[in-house]
């Protein structure tokens, strides 16, 4: 991709076709058959976009961009949330669920979110959106972002698609620091945790003394962050390296001091779509209290989004009440920032209720959370099921996220400065390393499946 | 053209390609350029299904390798190997249509009435259910279970055999005990409410106190555990459709071991007795001998299956040295308890680990643990279950963490409950199928005995005037 992609950078069209192709390129490597639905959907869209441009008719323009919504929701609810609701349908009703043999096609969550921003924002006139057919579907499935984000504004794109492709040095350096980043964070540290004491713990915590579950819980809040964000590493430099640039994702979350603060740093795309497009089109924002009752269902609807199942019902209905109680907290007693003590001490507290609230995000049933909780309960001690090696990946993990942000910028422009052949052999150093340390093969990404 | 960039990746790619050229960094190859193909194929090529997602498939796979036996040939790998028609009893109890007693005992599987839970189910469907059978007092471990049995408890001392300050071994069947004095209380629910009698296994001691037993909230008895030291039971019946059990210490101290919940028809009754963490030595030596063997007379199993290795698949240097002596020893001590009862050498599951390769492999001692655990079955004379190739042998665990759905957990130790019922099924099919080997033997036997008899009768002298009859009749 990178070398067919300069050669041709000055030619626009010819640019948004390599781009294109290998969008649906890896689409299809997943499945033939459903690589129709995403330049199907993305063509409607379209259509309706030049609409919504040229249309000055207040019910008409509510009419395109509710048909958008409803298709793009409604591919969502067929697809991934059927199965969900014919569950739950014969467990209330005592029926047997009709068979359901639809497969959620890989990454569609992520397609529906960042396809809506492109027609929601033109009926807002946030966006100016496009004419050109190639452009839109070019960038409404750009590749690096498709399978797990970020989640990328429409418009933000097709912004730079207009531009003159440039990359200079310091930005390809930049960009090949930031995948071999996360290739370490995903492999190195995300892999092995899971692979060494949390997979198991999560199959099957009853055999674990509670000290072990916990640890086994802190290590799940720190394979998930390196995992997506060494996830988000890898794309943000990919997509660097032809010369487009995404929005950040990842702040340093479990520095946060409480709900609020971690949702500016955790998933920041979501985070930023949910508020954009689902709190604040909900009703009631003038009203205190539907202010508080609103951030609660956009939590649920935004665990409901990961996954179709109660576990991630309540997952976000844990974060939204805790968005709601710092938001009443903040109403009370002001915005200040604590400082010193009192600073560290509700980092503490955000990053466990956080931590609290992943368990039922990694358990796959509630009886699996439930078990997890009792044995953290039983306060039964022994690590005998911890390894050393474990221990030191933990911690690696545990410093490296606290690590000041100077560290990492400083060895950025290290990386960014060295010559060429420096930058090569640091790459391959990594390659080999990767090789012999991680020898267990990689995992699946974990926001892959949502 | 980000010329810097384009070099460094050109210059990395050929750093990735060195070892290729290069013989003496051979060792370093990372990469194979003969995978570039795989990039174009559409869809990403999946692993084919695992073929082992049933039992079916595992039986299918051993027919294709060869694996599977015919008539009069070597037993396969999903049979049970019973020379000497040790069995026999067993088969012949469940042909005989009164109650067949299992006593299973085994590790952390078994623990969680894993693989138990799925052969008690079968059997009891095609024999008939005769109860959920011996239930400890409470759970030593959370990973403790006994399906259809909901369990809580309070105020015990809990004392497992071979992990306890006390060194009586005074353990009862089920290798626990429950010391607790006024105010230690048991509730066990049962899902199934055809049940009518439970027993309560206890240590009579000198100082022994008493408790009761309630059924639905009312009392249905009490007993004494005052007396001589020795094992001590009380039994007691309740109305039909009770589910909710309740025992109370009125008076401490007791020792107690385990509830035994009946039916009464007839039918199968398959106790699971699992010690999580544990070892053979647990039978062989942990275990106090004398009080043991009655406890197992008490019982009348006609079936004592046991399921150990796994844990000591992780010691090379004990499965080598020491493993074969404490299985004899294990048996020998059920035999001369038991001394006309059946015994079944369940060998144990696969135990992958991860190699050094990145691959998932059996662990190295496994196939010479179950090689030594079939030597010992022959030598004492007792049947044997090769669990290890009847799922697949060496490598089954890797296919099952990769297949779809999973069906070994994340330590490539503990199957998930789908893994277990196929293991479940796997003996559940080899034990119906030495049953019906059994009936097919009586039958030749009863075939031949009517032949020799009638030519016994024809030799001579009529002296039954029916069987004069029938003869002249042909």
């Amino acid at each position: 991709m990178f070398f067919l992609y300069w050669p041709l950078a000055r030619m626009r069209t010819l640019t948004l076709a390599v781009i294109l192709f290998a969008n649906y390129f890896f689409y299809a490597r997943w499945s033939l058959t459903l690589l129709a639905l995403i330049p199907a959907v993305s063509s409607i869209d379209y259509v309706l976009g030049l609409g919504l441009q040229y249309s000055e008719n207040a019910i008409v323009r509510r009419m395109l961009v509710t048909a958008s919504i409803a298709m793009n929701l409604g591919l969502l609810a067929f697809f991934k949330y059927m199965p969900f609701f014919l569950g739950n349908w014969a467990d209330w009703t005592g029926k047997a669920a009709p068979a359901w043999n639809w497969a959620l096609p890989i990454s569609l969550s992520f397609y529906v979110f960042q396809a809506l921003t492109y027609t929601i924002d033109l009926y807002r006139r946030d966006a100016k959106g496009t004419r050109s057919y190639l452009a839109h579907l070019a960038a409404v499935s750009f590749f690096p972002t498709i399978l797990a984000g970020p989640i990328t504004r429409v418009e933000t794109l097709l912004d730079q698609f207009e531009k003159p492709k440039k990359l200079d040095a310091a930005s390809g350096g930049r960009a090949l620091f930031l995948i071999a980043l996360g290739l370490v964070k995903k492999l190195l540290i995300a892999d092995y945790l899971a692979g060494n004491l949390v997979n198991r713990v999560f199959d099957f915590p009853k055999l674990y003394t509670g000290a072990e579950v916990l640890i086994a819980v802190y290590a799940y809040a720190f394979e998930l962050y390196y995992d997506f964000s060494g996830y988000t590493d890898i794309v943000v430099g990919s997509a660097l390296l032809l010369g487009i640039k995404l929005p950040p994702n990842f702040n340093a979350p479990y520095i946060a001091d409480n709900i609020a603060d971690f949702w500016r740093r955790w998933h920041i795309t979501l985070s930023n779509w949910l508020r954009d497009y689902l709190y604040f089109s909900l009703p009631g924002k003038r009203i205190k209290f539907f202010s508080y009752t609103n951030l609660v269902i956009t939590m649920v609807l935004g665990g409901l989004w990961h996954g179709a199942s109660w576990n991630f019902v309540v997952w976000g209905a844990l974060h939204g009440v805790g968005l709601a109680g710092v938001r009443l907290w903040q109403s009370w007693r002001g915005t200040a920032k604590a400082t010193g003590f009192w600073r560290y001490f509700y980092i503490f507290l955000t990053f466990h209720y956080v931590t609290f609230a992943w368990i039922f995000f990694r358990a796959p049933d509630f009886e699996t959370a439930w078990s997890i909780l009792q044995r953290i309960a039983s306060v039964t001690i022994s690590f005998a099921n911890v390894s050393p090696e474990l221990w030191i990946i933990l911690g690696i993990g545990v410093l490296a996220h606290y690590m000041p942000k100077q560290w990492y910028e400083f060895s950025l422009s290290v990386y960014v400065r060295a010559p060429f052949y420096a930058q090569a052999a640091a790459l391959a150093a990594l390659a080999f390393g990767i090789q012999y340390v991680a020898r267990t093969g990689a995992a699946p990404f974990i926001y892959q499946r949502f | 053209m980000p010329w810097k960039t384009i070099l460094t990746v050109v210059t990395f790619a050929g750093l990735m390609l060195l070892p290729q050229a290069a013989p003496p960094l051979r060792n370093m190859k990372i990469f194979d350029p003969q995978t570039i193909p795989v990039v174009w194929q559409m869809p990403v090529p999946k692993p084919p299904p695992e073929p082992v997602a049933t039992v079916r498939n595992v039986i299918t796979i051993h027919q294709q390798a060869g694996l599977a036996s015919s008539i009069n040939e070597e037993p396969a790998a999903t049979s049970v190997v019973d020379p000497t028609h040790q069995m026999d009893r067993f088969y012949a109890s469940l042909l005989k249509g009164g109650v067949t007693r299992v006593l299973h005992y085994g590790d952390s599987p078994t623990t969680a009435d894993l693989i138990t839970a799925d052969a008690r189910a079968l059997l009891q469907k095609q024999f008939g259910d005769a109860g959920s059978g011996f239930v400890l007092i409470a759970r030593p471990w959370a990973w403790y279970g006994h399906r259809g049995v909901e369990m809580d408890a309070s105020n015990w001392k809990i004392d497992v055999a071979g992990a306890t300050a006390l060194k009586d071994g005074l353990h009862g069947l089920g290798a626990a005990s429950f010391r607790g004095s006024t105010g230690a209380v048991a509730h066990w629910t049962l899902k199934d409410t055809g049940h009518s009698k439970v027993e309560i296994a206890y240590l009579a001691q000198p100082d022994g106190g008493a408790f009761s037993m309630e059924a639905d909230g009312t009392e249905i008895g009490s007993a004494e555990t005052a007396g001589e030291q020795a094992p001590g039971y009380a039994s007691f019946t309740f109305p039909p459709g009770s589910k909710n059990f309740t025992l109370r210490v009125t008076r401490g101290p007791v020792r107690l071991y385990g509830a035994d919940f009946r039916k009464a028809g007839p039918g199968v009754v398959y106790s699971s007795l699992g010690i999580n963490g544990a070892n053979v030595t647990l039978l062989s030596h942990a275990m106090n001998g004398p009080h043991w063997a009655a406890e197992l007379q008490h019982y009348r199993p006609d079936l004592v299956v046991v399921a150990f290795g796994t844990n000591e698949s992780g010691f090379p240097t004990f499965v080598d040295g020491t493993w074969g002596k404490e299985l004899k020893a294990a048996v020998r001590r059920i035999q001369a308890a038991l001394p006309d009862v059946s015994i079944l050498l369940m060998s144990p599951m696969d135990r992958g680990e991860r190699k050094n390769n990145g691959e998932i492999g059996t662990v190295e001692a496994m196939p010479r643990l179950v090689d030594i655990e079939s030597k010992v079955a022959a030598e004492t004379g007792v049947a044997f279950f090769n669990t290890f190739q009847a799922m697949g042998g060496e490598g089954t665990m890797a296919k099952w963490y990769n297949g779809e759905p999973r069906l070994v957990g994340a330590d490539f130790i503990h199957p998930m409950p789908a893994g277990a019922r196929i293991v479940g099924e796997l003996l559940y099919n080899a034990l119906r199928e030495g049953y019906n080997g059994y009936k097919l033997r009586q039958l030749k036997e009863s075939e031949t005995g009517a032949r020799e008899s009638e030519v016994e009768s024809t030799d001579a002298p009529r002296t039954d005037p029916r069987l004069g009859s029938e003869a002249s009749k042909q």
